[in-house]
């Protein structure tokens, strides 16, 4: 019977084979431009899995004493495209298929997956699974009903998954022009597009059956500048789950390229950082990154629950300055973390962290919400159907203050200034360091030389009560955090801020 | 054993794709089983099994490339990729450096490289599980341990096929093993992380959990105290570890593809001297048993033992097919990365080295990304133990190191003799005469 289903949508698929190259995908457009929304029927058409036979494999995987299981059943299909040196000298479509097999007792979590979605094969994974509770109970599992998604936090309308290959290249030639273009010092160029749609459908033994289906894009452009033996390189990149309208209303190409192109050629001038504690501005361009890493991290709740963060004690304490409110929030619509329901099932809220400076949330998912005894938000995210979920930032934000950037660079009479970065690091303890790509002196009270070669390093304990003026001007940095082996796709807001002392590193 | 329906899954395949249009193509197919065992607090906290299959391939039609992978392994889905793939060549630029490596000869018996290890394959989940509670038993033993993060045991076994249009087909199969412990030290608000972890290929080599317990307490328990010290220029000792990070940037620097893109401060310095006689860095994918071994790389060339630098000579870059033929130079086989990449020993012993600093930071740890190839600047926190008059006085923290690449390789002052194959970029203790650390 599964095979069944599985031959009929091959042959009709088969049939499509000449259809051409606009689609890899199994659904047809809708008459708006956009695509379905709803990929269970993908996973039971495409994939001869029915709801009946996950509710078996479900009961399966619970056969050994768990008291929880779930399927994550995901379909991935990733493009990208890549000019170099003046050509398109590579483009790839990728496709991932397979499912994740999740059984939990108490604070124990056995896993397995396969990309093999036979129930035979099925079946094996969630035995393998169900090892993790060594007994024996009869399997409860209600009836799986589907959930249909209220709210919609992604631009459908004209996915990249459905465009075709000659309007990618004309949108990454459009950057690498702009990029080479800029100025005459510009010496190399690299421009990529990678687009992505994940169908997700997720089915657990509480009879929750829920589906989404998710884009993602990134147009990036990198250029490297030369003079007189000195060389650096500057990057521009927009993206989020947006559809090709983003790339012609809010972000063009062409400004993705002139940012590349302005941050290679700025620092070419660069001179090094003064090193030592100073007064810091970050500003609001990428400054996200720094709230991310140093202030998010300590905040998700596996390491409050097994008591690694340093926060795990302070709910409704006062751990930052009083200014300072931050949140996490997948629900704001058309960012690179945005979510109408996360990898678990769970509808995301906007989760508030720090309110006025107090502790008031950790971001949850399943296992620690339950530990903990504390609610669910929508915060358990996973690399892919290969990993277990885990507490995760999606689209966090600092809230704006009520000065402007001005007031605060006028502020400081010698000090630091950063815009962009390469990275940046926190371990469990909270120290942190950020890598600045490109900053300025602030000499005073204004932005002077530019800056390269500099390390911000500190603690977040300290960051966050060394915050002393916040701006309203808030900008969205594009991420992919890393945390236990597996990545994600993030963003983090900030306005431009400043902090009292921190320490910068470069060289004397 | 392997699997000869893999290697015909990827034959045909090429067959197929040659078929409908490309000129070349290569296809890999990549099978793997995993085991990993998380243990916290002597409980396990997670076990996940798992077995998988991906195929990659790309082709070429007039010298125009596209590539795809899958782990969907239907040969409807393959046939559609390749078709996708075909239509997308077309559309992408003909390329005069693109192609495929011309056929070389596997001189090398795979089955003696000494990457697979049937013991490992044996290791019951049972005895996995009690190797990680020993290991954090040991480390909550100790009174100065405040928390572990938990320790874990893992195996892995794969194979790889590969098969191209210019006749290559070969597979190999290897084995690894891992464990380590990570764990927290001292009072807020001053915390310390760190652990320690091994791997091997063969479960004979794996450190003990006894060894490796003892390490990650050590290197926790230094740091108990750490301060900050004031912005200065010293001599910096890199514990063997933070050597091969400092390789990893070098690799990035002599990596054909960032060499021809202009991307590396070492561009054009072929044959020239960019370090001092101590440094000599070497690459060799044959090295019985360590991380990096394998017969081929990841385009079927084989690896081989490659000197980057003599002496502080640039001899070489490490290449694949397509950076070598833009340099007019040949592929190395290092498509896939380093193979074992790595500074060779020198005779100081690390006492030796530490003892011949009057003041200097004893560098065990750094965070951050601040490493640019472009200019070899380097600018990332750090950590480690501040050595005062020969002896390491006491654990430093929350500061910067800054310095250049270019410099560093010039002023390389001392090298170790404690060189080991544990990981795929490694090197030994060494010296160099100054970098900037940023403090108060």
């Amino acid at each position: 019977m599964l095979s069944m289903n599985r031959r009929d949508f091959l042959r009709k698929s088969g049939a499509s084979l000449a259809a051409g190259i606009t689609s890899s995908l199994w659904f047809d457009l809708l008459a708006d431009g956009s695509i379905p929304t709803n990929s269970t029927a993908l996973f039971t058409d495409r994939f001869g899995v029915a709801p009946e036979d996950m509710k078996k494999i479900l009961e399966i995987a619970l056969s050994k004493g768990g008291e929880f299981a779930e399927l994550f059943f995901e379909y991935r299909i990733l493009n990208s495209v890549r000019m170099e040196e003046d050509i398109i000298k590579d483009s790839s479509e990728n496709v991932s298929l397979g499912v994740g097999i999740r059984v939990l007792k108490g604070i124990q979590t056995g896993y397995g997956y396969t990309d093999d979605l036979s129930f035979e094969k099925m079946k094996q994974t969630a035995l393998t699974a169900a090892a993790i509770a060594a007994g024996y109970s009869k399997p409860l599992v209600a009836d799986l009903r589907e959930t249909k998604l209220k709210t919609q936090v992604y631009d459908l309308h004209l996915p990249f998954s459905e465009i075709n290959l000659s309007t990618k290249v004309n949108l990454i030639r459009e950057a690498y022009d702009a990029a080479k273009s800029y100025d005459q010092r510009i010496t190399k160029v690299q421009s990529s597009l990678v687009d992505e749609i994940q169908y997700v459908t997720i089915a657990n033994s509480e009879g929750l059956l829920i589906s989404d289906v998710r884009p993602q894009v990134r147009l990036t452009a990198s250029a490297t500048a030369e003079d007189k033996g000195v060389r650096n390189t500057g990057y521009g990149n927009a993206g989020g789950r947006v559809g090709l309208g983003f790339y012609q209303n809010k972000m063009t190409p062409a400004k993705i390229g002139k940012l590349a192109g302005d941050e290679a050629v700025t620092l070419l001038s660069a001179v090094d950082p003064w090193a030592g504690e100073q007064p810091v501005v970050l500003g609001s361009f990428q400054s996200g990154v720094m709230i991310h890493e140093a202030v998010g991290h300590p905040f998700e709740a596996d390491g409050n629950r097994k008591k690694t963060s340093i926060f795990w004690d302070k709910m409704g304490k006062q751990v930052a300055n009083s200014i300072v409110t931050i949140y996490d929030d997948p629900t704001i619509p058309n960012l690179r973390g945005s979510l109408n329901v996360d990898d678990e099932g769970t509808i995301p809220k906007k989760t508030m962290m720090i309110e006025n400076g107090k502790l008031v949330g950790y971001l949850q998912d399943r296992l620690s919400a339950k530990l903990m005894v504390m609610e669910m938000n929508g915060h358990g995210r996973r690399q892919s159907y290969q990993n277990n979920p885990i507490p995760r930032m999606a689209n966090t934000v600092l809230a704006p203050g009520d000065a402007t950037p001005e007031d605060i660079i006028k502020s400081v009479k010698k000090g630091f200034y950063a815009e962009t970065y390469q990275g940046g690091e926190v371990n469990d303890s909270g120290k942190f360091t950020f890598s600045v790509n490109k900053g300025f002196l602030i000499e005073d009270g204004q932005l002077t030389k530019p800056v390269k070669n500099a390390t911000l390093i500190g603690t977040n304990v300290q960051i966050l009560n060394e915050i002393e003026m916040i701006a309203n001007d808030t900008q969205f940095f594009l991420g992919t955090c890393g945390k236990d082996g597996q990545s994600a796709a993030v963003t983090a807001g900030t306005p431009t801020l400043k902090l009292r002392r921190m320490t910068v590193g470069g060289r004397q | 054993m392997n699997n000869d329906n893999l290697m015909k899954l990827a034959e045909d395949l090429v067959s197929f794709g040659r078929k409908m249009g490309a000129n070349q193509m290569e296809v890999t197919v990549n099978e793997g089983n995993e085991f990993s065992v998380d243990v916290r607090e002597q409980e396990v906290e997670r076990l996940v099994q798992a077995g998988s299959k991906g195929l990659s391939f790309r082709l070429f039609v007039e010298g125009k490339m596209a590539r795809s992978s899958s782990s969907d392994l239907s040969k409807e889905t393959l046939e559609k990729l390749v078709v996708n793939a075909i239509d997308r060549a077309k559309l992408s630029s003909a390329d005069p450096f693109s192609g495929l490596p011309e056929k070389e000869s596997l001189n090398v018996d795979v089955e003696k490289l000494g990457i697979w290890d049937p013991a490992i394959l044996e290791l019951s989940p049972e005895k996995k599980i009690t190797a990680a509670k020993e290991t954090e038993r040991i480390c909550l033993s100790d009174k100065r341990v405040k928390k572990s993060f938990g320790a874990s045991f893992g195996t892995y076994s794969g194979v790889t096929y590969l098969a191209n249009s210019n006749g290559f087909s070969g597979s190999y199969r290897r084995t690894a093993c891992s464990s380590g412990v990570y764990l927290q030290s001292g009072d807020e608000p001053n915390l310390f992380d760190e652990g320690w972890g091994d791997s091997s290929r063969l479960l004979a080599n794996l450190e003990s959990p006894e060894e490796i317990a003892k390490k990650a307490i050590h290197r926790v328990t230094r740091l108990i105290g750490a301060r900050k010290v004031e912005t200065q220029n010293v001599p910096v000792v890199f514990e063997s570890p933070m050597t091969a990070g400092l390789l990893s940037f070098l690799y990035s620097c002599i990596n054909g593809n960032n060499v021809y893109l202009k991307q590396s401060f070492l561009e054009g310095k072929l044959n020239e001297k960019v370090g001092n006689d101590l440094v000599t860095i070497i690459d060799d994918g044959l090295i019985p048993g360590a991380a990096g071994t394998k017969p081929f790389d990841g385009e079927g060339v084989p690896v081989r033992k490659t000197v980057v630098i003599e002496k502080g000579v640039l001899k070489n870059y490490l290449m694949d097919t397509y950076s070598a033929r833009k340099l007019k130079m040949k592929s190395t086989g290092n498509s896939s990365g380093p193979n074992n990449f790595y500074l060779a020993a020198g005779t100081s012993t690390p006492e030796e080295i530490i003892k011949s600093v009057e003041k200097g930071l004893f560098l065990t740890g750094t965070i951050g990304f601040g490493m640019v190839p472009t200019t070899g600047d380097i600018s990332r926190g750090a950590f480690g133990i501040w050595i005062e008059k020969g002896e390491l006085a006491y654990p430093v923290a929350e500061i910067t190191i800054s310095g250049n690449l270019a410099q560093l390789l010039k002023n390389v002052e001392l090298v170790g003799n404690d060189l080991k194959f544990k990981d795929s970029i490694t090197g030994p203790t060494i010296k160099v005469t100054e970098m900037t650390v940023g403090g108060k």
